[in-house]
């Protein structure tokens, strides 16, 4: 994990005008546009995190998922977007299996993880999320110190030497841009920090454990502008290291953060391209209408 | 049409402004008056225990009523009667008088014998039973005793006073003739007497004297039997015979006390003591009320409680059980009360002090009192009036505001070392049949009582409702969770006295008779449970799935019958094989372990029923209370069920399931019928949970309807509902506070 640095000339606020520079690297990253359907290019990919092969959703009788078939690059930032019910967070809980808490749920299709279909029965689930990890929309730090907050993912993996859990969460508080500002008291409690601190806390619990993946449910829908302007740009230092998949409901900001757009609506994936095409040319009237706000 | 809307509106607004305010003042009004009335109705139980409570520990006070000059010769011998207003006077001539005390009017006059004898001696002691043995020239000795009798017409009472003689109006014989008695004791009842009777060449001649009816024509005749016993010490100052005439005290000057146990008036036995420090000297001696302690009174101005206890060869011991000090003038005299285990005492210079043994309590010391030691005084039988005869052949009376000596402190929660016992102890005995019972109100039996009832209900609570609360808030499938968790909450509208009745009538029983088998299932139903899960844990997962998620519990339904079952059938022929068929009695025998029917193990799960459903329900409630997505944010960072249980999910509700706990404890400690109705209600101490106990909260169930209004008895019930009060308000208190602190806390979740 390596220290990331600001960098304030990063012009985020235009959607559609993600400074050009870092577009243009990430494009160069890859050879060929991924572009649906997908299966054509997959071979051509470099790295893929997940693939989601014909993904089936039912709570209870009702279908929320629609065959879902798409390809989750590696260390890059994805983000579902589309109208609230739309199927993009129980798509995101689809990726470490969180949808398994409600109960009537059953899923049919596949979702592998680095070639291993991770909702197979066998799986541990616990491991999965070790290896998946998550932030939700609303900050959910833990009534424990701020220390005791980052320490958690480790502690719970049986790690309780001091030293190593001193060195993990000032790590971990380092990558999410949050040790500045709270290194004198990680002893007090997580609580007391503010909305968007306590965000950029859960985010450094989250990567502490240093998962492959990292899926952001609407991370900043609950902060202030300021705090959403910092997430995102901890998410842009973070996919240096991590793979992302963010749900969000403010176009802007998939505009502005993510590589890579898909566009859900009534649990079909509408869309799924690179963010720059889907925000200027897409492919389908659906999306157009969405992302010019004719509903949603 | 908006414009007519609005208008509408604004005329609507008009119309209920008024009302709108009116309702709102109203109901803030209700509201407030409502919170303040619940404040006010516990502010005012609390100051009313506290205003009955209070007069217990108030100091005694002495108000002198008036002072009457006594005609004739000094009195030598001063009687009161029960209500304080008659007195009785023997002069030192053997004339007698009874009087008014206000007024001084003579209400009978006499002479105990005729003009030409004089008093040679009389006796010492014996107040309480108003027995005044007076000792003539040539060995003879009458007794005499002062009678009050108190005839009402309408609301008047007539005091009648009359003197009577328990051996008849001529004097006995009681030491041969020609000798001269020096100092004698005497007691009499309606069987018959005993006099001890010094005469001056040291022999001691100890009379008995039994009333014994005729076979043939029913009259009764005394027949008396004698023993002469030589007295070693040549200083006898004191002689005293307790009520009941089975130990006689010679006491010498110097402090020896030859104790003699006349249990066998034909064969005393003699036990010596020497009582006093060798520079110290009696100046006086009596008896506590009852006739077991002496009340030794020294020129040092200390009072010593004396009585005897048996040791290892069955042998009475004189034994010192407590000191008073008055001042550091000698004690000039003693007063006992009648009923009480109290005294007053005067010394030479005029201090007068009230003080009570068992509660170890000095209720009043004036020092100056008096200007000079009164040379004869009286207590009433109340103890509330006292008179003193001055040196000026005055006669003053006091009233005397002295309720409630025998409690203190010490009285309440030590251990009071009581007459009879060989140790100090805690005993709570509050009434009894016999007159000269003391009434002991320790009331550290109860409160153990109520902590053992407690303790035991709790270790059966906790875990049950604890663990049922994280099983149901946690794990448990939604649509199972609404039929378990009212049937749970329902368990604490079941009252108490139903609880108590099962327990007592059906469960105690039962567990007496299949004792075995409850000790089996406690230690086999977990063992079971651990097994059947570890089993169910290693099931393939479609035999798994074949429960929906979180309803596996019902697999527990079967199994928990299952194993009560087996254990309380099993135990019988083991019980047969290994404890003789009888394992209580097994017990008793070769472990010593007493065994009650109603003991604490029946009341710990009575009571642990009874507040299961308060632990379980606030529990249950802060479990399940905590926000989803923190047990969510765990799970997501990879934490199994149960880290997220331990270490999120419990961290956050632990202030909730504390808070249940310790109103749950608030619930047992004040619970009533349950400890009323399946203990045996005797207040030992003791941590067997086989045996029973009392609880202050069924010791006030139990007492308050047969405690006199406003005695001492009356109060401490209501002094033990302070008690109570106060510790269940302290629960509640504590877990309120905690409560508030968890809102403060986790509110912002």
């Amino acid at each position: 994990m390596q220290q990331t640095i600001k960098d304030p000339n990063i012009e985020i606020d235009a959607p559609g005008e993600i400074s050009g520079t870092m577009e243009e690297k990430q494009i160069s990253h890859r050879a060929v546009p991924l572009e649906m359907p997908l299966d054509n290019v997959q071979d051509a990919m470099q790295t893929e995190s997940f693939r989601v092969n014909n993904l089936f959703l039912y709570y209870g009788e009702k279908r929320a998922l629609n065959g879902i078939n798409m390809t989750i690059p590696e260390k890059q930032v994805t983000a579902f977007i589309g109208p609230s019910g739309c199927g993009k967070s129980t798509l995101l809980r689809c990726f470490n299996r969180l949808n398994e808490l409600i109960g009537g749920v059953r899923t049919e299709g596949e979702i592998t993880l680095k070639g291993e279909n991770i909702l197979a029965p066998s799986v541990n689930v616990a491991n999965l999320r070790r290896r998946v990890g998550m932030v939700f929309q609303k900050p959910n730090p833990f009534p424990k110190s701020i220390y005791e907050n980052v320490a958690y993912g480790l502690r719970i993996q049986g790690i309780n030497n001091r030293r190593v859990l001193d060195r993990a969460v000032e790590q971990a508080l380092r990558s999410a841009a949050l040790w500045d500002e709270v290194k004198d008291r990680v002893q007090e409690s997580a609580t007391a920090l503010s909305g968007g601190q306590q965000q950029r806390l859960v985010i450094a619990r989250a990567i502490a454990i240093e998962p492959e993946v990292l899926l952001l449910d609407e991370p900043a829908s609950a902060l202030d502008p300021i705090s959403t302007l910092k997430i995102e740009e901890l998410v842009y230092e973070l996919k240096q290291n991590y793979t992302i998949v963010i749900v969000t409901h403010n176009m802007q900001q998939a505009a502005r953060v993510s590589d890579y757009t898909a566009f859900m609506y009534m649990g079909d994936l509408i869309e799924f391209g690179d963010t720059r095409s889907l925000f200027t040319t897409p492919r389908k009237k659906q999306t157009e209408d969405y992302i010019t706000g004719r509903y949603g | 049409m908006t414009a007519s809307l609005s208008s509408e509106l604004a005329r609507a607004e008009q119309r209920y402004r008024h009302f709108r305010t009116f309702k709102d003042k109203l109901f803030r009004f209700v509201m407030t008056a409502g919170g303040l009335t619940v404040i006010g109705a516990l502010l005012t139980i609390f100051v009313f225990l506290v205003y009955v409570v209070l007069p217990l520990f108030q100091s005694a006070g002495m108000t002198q009523l008036g002072v009457i000059p006594l005609a004739g010769p000094a009195p030598v011998r001063l009687d009161l009667a029960e209500h304080g207003d008659t007195a009785f006077a023997l002069g030192g001539d053997a004339s007698y008088r009874f009087f008014e005390i206000s007024t001084g009017k003579s209400l009978l006059e006499g002479r105990l014998t005729p003009p030409e004898t004089i008093l040679t001696a009389l006796n010492d002691s014996t107040r309480s039973a108003r027995t005044i043995a007076a000792s003539f020239g040539h060995g003879k000795v009458l007794l005499a005793s002062p009678q009050y009798r108190e005839t009402f017409v309408g609301a008047q009472r007539t005091m009648t006073p009359a003197l009577a003689y328990p051996l008849g109006p001529d004097p006995v014989q009681a030491v041969p003739k020609g000798k001269t008695i020096v100092a004698i004791a005497a007691e009499a009842n309606d069987d018959g007497a005993t006099i001890a009777a010094l005469a001056n060449d040291r022999m001691l001649y100890l009379t008995n004297y039994v009333k014994v009816a005729s076979l043939l024509d029913g009259e009764q005749h005394v027949e008396s039997t004698q023993v002469a016993l030589k007295v070693m010490s040549d200083d006898v100052s004191f002689m005293t015979l307790n009520e009941s005439q089975q130990a006689l005290y010679v006491i010498s000057k110097k402090g020896l006390v030859s104790f003699f146990d006349i249990h066998d008036k034909n064969l005393p036995r003699l036990t010596e003591v020497q009582v006093l420090a060798p520079d110290a000297q009696v100046t006086a001696v009596e008896f506590l009320s009852g006739g077991t302690s002496l009340l030794i009174g020294d020129s040092l101005g200390k009072i010593t409680q004396w009585f005897p206890i048996r040791d290892q060869n069955n042998r009475h011991q004189l034994t010192q059980i407590r000191t008073f000090a008055i001042s550091n003038q000698p004690v000039a005299l003693i007063v006992p009360e009648f009923f009480r285990k109290g005294f007053a005492a005067i010394d030479s210079a005029g201090a007068l002090g009230l003080f009570h043994t068992t509660a170890e309590r000095t209720v009043y010391l004036q020092k100056g009192f008096l200007a000079t030691a009164p040379s004869a005084a009286a207590l009433s039988p109340r103890g509330d009036a006292l008179i003193l005869l001055n040196a000026h052949q005055t006669l003053a009376r006091y009233d005397v505001q002295n309720r409630y000596p025998e409690v203190s402190w010490h009285s309440l929660w030590g251990r009071v070392w009581y007459e009879g016992r060989r140790a100090p102890e805690f005993i709570w005995q509050s009434s009894s049949s016999s007159n000269d019972f003391e009434p002991k109100f320790s009331l550290t039996p109860l409160a153990f009582g109520t902590l053992k009832a407690t303790v035991y209900a709790m270790f059966f609570a906790i875990p049950v409702a604890v663990l049922g609360a994280i099983y149901t808030a946690y794990f448990m499938n939604a649509g199972l969770r609404r039929y378990v968790k009212p049937s749970i909450e329902i368990m604490a509208a079941l009252p108490t006295v139903i609880l108590g009745f099962l327990a007592g009538l059906w469960l105690a029983p039962l567990i007496e008779l299949r004792l075995l088998g409850f000790l089996g299932a406690t230690f086999l139903m977990p063992l079971a449970i651990f097994g059947v899960a570890w089993v169910w844990s290693r099931l393939p997962a479609w035999a798994r799935q074949r429960l929906p998620q979180g309803t596996e519990v019902i697999l527990l339904v079967p199994l928990v019958c299952g194993v009560l079952w087996v254990a309380m059938n099993v135990s019988q022929p083991l019980e047969q094989l290994w404890f003789g068929g009888n394992l209580p009695r097994w017990l008793g025998q070769t472990l010593g372990i007493t065994f009650d029917q109603r003991n604490s193990l029946v009341v710990g799960i009575a009571m642990g029923f009874a507040v299961i459903p308060n632990i379980y329900s606030i529990s249950e409630d802060a479990i399940f209370g905590v926000p989803h997505h923190l047990s969510v944010g765990s799970l997501a960072l990879g934490a199994t069920s149960w880290q997220t249980l331990t270490r999120v999910v419990l961290l956050t509700a632990s202030p909730g399931i504390f808070s249940g706990i310790v109103i749950g404890l608030g619930r047992a400690v004040g619970e009533t019928m349950i400890v009323l109705m399946a203990t045996g209600n005797t207040p030992i101490m003791d941590l067997n949970i086989f045996q029973g106990f009392r609880a202050l909260s069924a010791n006030i169930a139990v007492e308050m309807p047969e405690s006199a209004l406003n005695s001492s008895h009356y109060r401490i019930l209501f002094l033990a509902a302070l008690v109570l009060f106060g510790v269940t308000f302290l629960f509640n208190t504590v877990a309120e506070i905690v409560r508030q602190r968890l809102r403060s806390r986790y509110g912002n979740l």
